[in-house]
């Protein structure tokens, strides 16, 4: 019952502590402008050669025009593609898409031994599901011995291809610091452990044990093998939102947030609310060069 | 020399960490032996009281080595606290978001140093590369949380805290354009120029160590003053007056330049360092707004005609009050609109920076100079000959108006319109590469600084320059003119020029964009331009 609870704990906190990350980075005080274009949610040729609304006439007196749709374009080509690494550094790209394609396959694979599981429970056993008698079954089925097999292969690819990149690479290797080699190794243990489990259980029917066990919060039955991989992947879990590798989080927030945020303060608009509410915040403490606040001579004065 | 270790920081200022050689080889006709002048030699004066150990160079000539050990602690402790400050949402709400965002998620994949001109242009060393600076500060930001523990040392914090390593961040936060170009190329969407200002806005605002150009004789002089160049209201009428008279000297046409016209549509501001450095741009300012019919004013009061404002650079405190004070002296003349000539970084702070500082009646409109020029050549509403400008013009993209703002078109469309023989720089538009005065480099102009400014900073631009004329450069019969619409940029072109004698040599010239405009007008019977009269 322990792999249980740990997984299960493994994930609300990885969950937990994703969204803390998040809450805390949108509860900052609302920063001063800072975009940078190309942004994509400028409306039309904007978006490509780097335009705002300020090549317009007169712009404040116009009827704002944001392309909602341009930006989530461009955020689905960064989630899926990682395509400014692979515009601007297409050697690293191929190691770090690796890592990233593979996590995003063991993510759809983590999805369809949910769906195999629950397949299973309904009555279909792993046995029919392997020997296609539903479609439905079979089609979870390969699916996911297809997404397993190709995720787990690219995530260790890419976590021990950007370690020994890192490690080699003499201008790499001058910046990384030894957290961020850990980083790369456990996730390729993460990863070898779960190839070794794998090999002796080719069809992934362990994986649906688990989520059974989830779904019916009854014991995973594990060897060693299998309960050395749950214990790391659910310490990955938890560890992973303390770490820089919840840049799932960051890179929402300095995308969204700071490059592409590009809203003016016009009079009467809830921006301007936000400026006021945010210009009444009287701070605490100062900063302490003479040119501060020339005169005052208490904190608060400042 | 280029095995240079981020620890080298806090090693005893006697290391210089590189010297400046092997620069980034330039094009024809400076591929030529005898072409690059020679870097003088850091004096032993300056090594005894600035910071010349990073690269022998002295930006920041506020940043004086402490003289006895207590100075030395006062300094650290200074410098931590500020340090404390950078990461608190009580003292730095303004970019507590962007500056968390890249202090905490960098992947070092140093995908920023290939984007970053400084760093190419310097022939790779290694501490101009973007990330070196932030890294060093990152570092030190760790071991001041977490100590020297092995957990500390774990995740990075292996930079010793002493005074080498701080004066020597110090001085490297002027080593960057704060061009953001890096920012562009980052996957995870992080800015290292905002690093590296907020490591300015510590040294500014804590310590009160920022360059006299910047600070005393920057913004310190406009809150008093009235402007950085230290025009006071007297000098700057008579200015106006004078300038009256030199557009008739020049065209033959005298018009009454309004000042402090209440009510009126457009509130002009300039850089105050036009009218002292290169008057013919506000003149031709004059011209084309009376020649259009704007209902238009200068405005004489305290920052009023100086629409500079470097505290953006460096300084939280001093932006605020400086964009504060110019929203005031629109809204006492009552304008509809404030309208910023040809300065990049003024634009920058008018419309962008400090567009939420201000709410309600101080919330003044404020607009580019641009679109309202390309009305007026779209429109036909002056009449233009672009033979008149029948020589080889580039446009050089100042950063803070086209990758910090999204104007791209419209001075594009003036100069492809109204010069035919206009060619590209590679790249440009957002892609553009600074001039390499961006950030303040262009005003500051002490000990050995202006000369780096010209052989690193400005070098790519230079090189692009040379690129974009290859085809006339060596004929100095022809006139090249960079069209670089921004008084720092211009700023830029004359110490880059005058340091490679491209002007004297090859006749390079340089300027803004409205007297490309004026000099295109039908009505003036002899060009705007000095270089074109025989």
């Amino acid at each position: 019952m322990f792999l249980t609870l740990f997984s299960y704990l493994a994930i609300i906190l990885f969950i937990g502590f994703s969204v803390y990350k998040a809450i805390q980075f949108a509860k900052m005080p609302l920063s001063n402008r800072w975009e940078l274009y190309p942004v994509p949610k400028e409306p039309g040729a904007r978006a490509h050669y780097g335009g705002s609304y300020y090549e317009d006439l007169e712009w404040w007196q116009k009827p704002r025009h944001v392309s909602h749709a341009g930006e989530i374009i461009e955020m689905l080509k960064e989630m899926l593609f990682i395509k400014i690494l692979f515009v601007n550094q297409q050697r690293l790209w191929w190691i770090s898409y690796s890592l990233h394609l593979g996590i995003y396959l063991l993510g759809l694979w983590t999805v369809l031994l949910l769906a195999g599981a629950v397949t299973e429970l309904a009555g279909h056993s792993s046995l029919q599901m392997m020997s296609n008698t539903s479609i439905w079954a079979g089609l979870v089925y390969y699916a996911a011995l297809t997404a397993g097999a190709a995720g787990a292969v690219l995530i260790s690819i890419g976590s021990l291809g950007l370690f020994l990149k890192r490690l080699f690479n003499s201008t790499m290797s001058k910046y990384t610091t030894l957290q961020e080699y850990f980083n790369l190794l456990f996730i390729f243990a993460v990863a070898v452990s779960g190839l070794v489990v794998w090999s002796g259980d080719p069809g992934f029917n362990y994986g649906r044990e688990i989520m059974k066990g989830l779904l019916t919060f009854s014991p995973i039955k594990a060897d060693i093998a299998l309960a050395v991989h749950i214990l790391l992947l659910g310490a990955l879990l938890i560890y992973i939102p303390q770490t820089k590798m919840s840049h799932y989080v960051g890179k929402y927030f300095s995308f969204h947030k700071v490059l592409w945020d590009n809203e003016p303060n016009l009079r009467n608009s809830s921006m301007e609310e936000r400026v006021k509410s945010n210009l009444s915040y009287k701070p605490r403490t100062s900063w302490s060069a003479p040119h501060i606040n020339p005169g005052s001579s208490t904190p608060a004065d400042k | 020399m280029d095995d240079i270790k981020l620890r080298d920081m806090s090693k005893p200022f006697s290391k210089q960490l590189i010297e400046l050689q092997n620069l980034m080889p330039l094009p024809a006709p400076y591929d030529q032996p005898g072409m690059e002048p020679a870097l003088k030699p850091t004096k032993d004066t300056w090594k005894e009281t600035y910071c010349t150990s990073v690269d022998g160079i002295v930006a920041n000539d506020k940043l004086i080595k402490p003289k006895t050990k207590e100075e030395e602690q006062e300094m650290i402790k200074k410098f931590l606290s500020g340090l404390d400050k950078l990461f608190s949402d009580d003292t730095n709400r303004g970019f507590l978001k962007p500056f968390m965002l890249g202090v905490d998620y960098c992947a070092k994949c140093n995908t920023c140093s290939e984007a970053c001109h400084i760093y190419k242009a310097s022939g790779e060393k290694e501490i101009y590369r973007p990330i070196f600076r932030s890294e060093v500060f990152r570092k030190m930001y760790k071991r001041h949380k977490m100590g020297r523990s092995l957990l500390s040392q774990f995740a990075g914090g292996d930079i010793d805290i002493n005074i080498e390593s701080i004066m020597r961040l110090g001085e490297l936060a002027y080593r960057c354009n704060l061009c953001r170009r890096c920012a562009q190329t980052c996957p995870l969407g992080l800015d290292n120029a905002l690093i590296t200002r907020e490591i300015r806005a510590l040294f500014s605002m804590e310590l009160g160590m920022a360059p006299v150009a910047l600070h005393e004789k920057g913004t310190m002089l406009q809150l008093k003053a009235g402007s950085s160049t230290g025009i006071n209201k007297a000098a700057f009428l008579d200015l106006i007056e004078f300038m009256e008279e030199d557009i008739e000297d020049r065209i033959g046409r005298r018009y009454k330049i309004p000042v402090d016209k209440k009510g009126a549509d457009i509130l002009l501001i300039h850089n105050a360092g036009e009218y002292v450095t290169w008057p013919e741009n506000p003149a031709a300012f004059v011209i084309l707004f009376e020649e259009a019919g704007l209902d238009w004013t200068l405005s004489s009061e305290l920052i009023g005609y100086d629409s500079v404002n470097y505290g953006i650079w460096y300084d939280d405190s001093q932006a605020k009050k400086i964009a504060l004070a110019q929203r005031k002296a629109a809204k006492d003349l009552g304008v509809r609109r404030i309208v910023i000539g040809e300065c990049g970084h003024a634009h920058r702070a008018a419309s962008v920076s400090s567009d939420r500082m201000a709410v309600g009646e101080d919330n003044v409109p404020r607009e580019s100079c641009f679109p309202i020029l390309w009305e007026i050549v779209k429109n036909k509403v002056i009449d233009f000959d672009p033979s008149r400008n029948n020589f080889p013009v580039t446009l050089h993209d100042p950063c803070n108006i086209v990758r910090s703002m999204g104007i791209v078109q419209p001075q594009r469309q003036i100069v492809k319109a109204l010069c035919p023989q206009f060619r590209e720089m590679s790249p440009c538009g957002v892609n553009n590469y600074c001039c390499g005065g961006g950030s303040g480099f262009a005003v500051m102009n002490n000990q050995n600084f202006r000369e780096w400014e010209a052989m690193v900073a400005s070098r790519m631009k230079f090189k692009q320059i040379l690129e974009a004329f290859k085809d006339t450069v060596a004929d100095p019969g022809i006139v090249k003119y960079v069209c670089a619409p921004c008084s720092n940029c211009k700023g830029a072109m004359r110490d880059v020029l005058e340091h490679y004698q491209a002007t004297a040599k090859f006749n390079v010239q340089y300027a803004g964009i409205v007297e490309l405009m004026v000099n295109a007008m039908t009505k003036n019977d002899r060009p705007f331009f000095e270089f074109l009269e025989d």
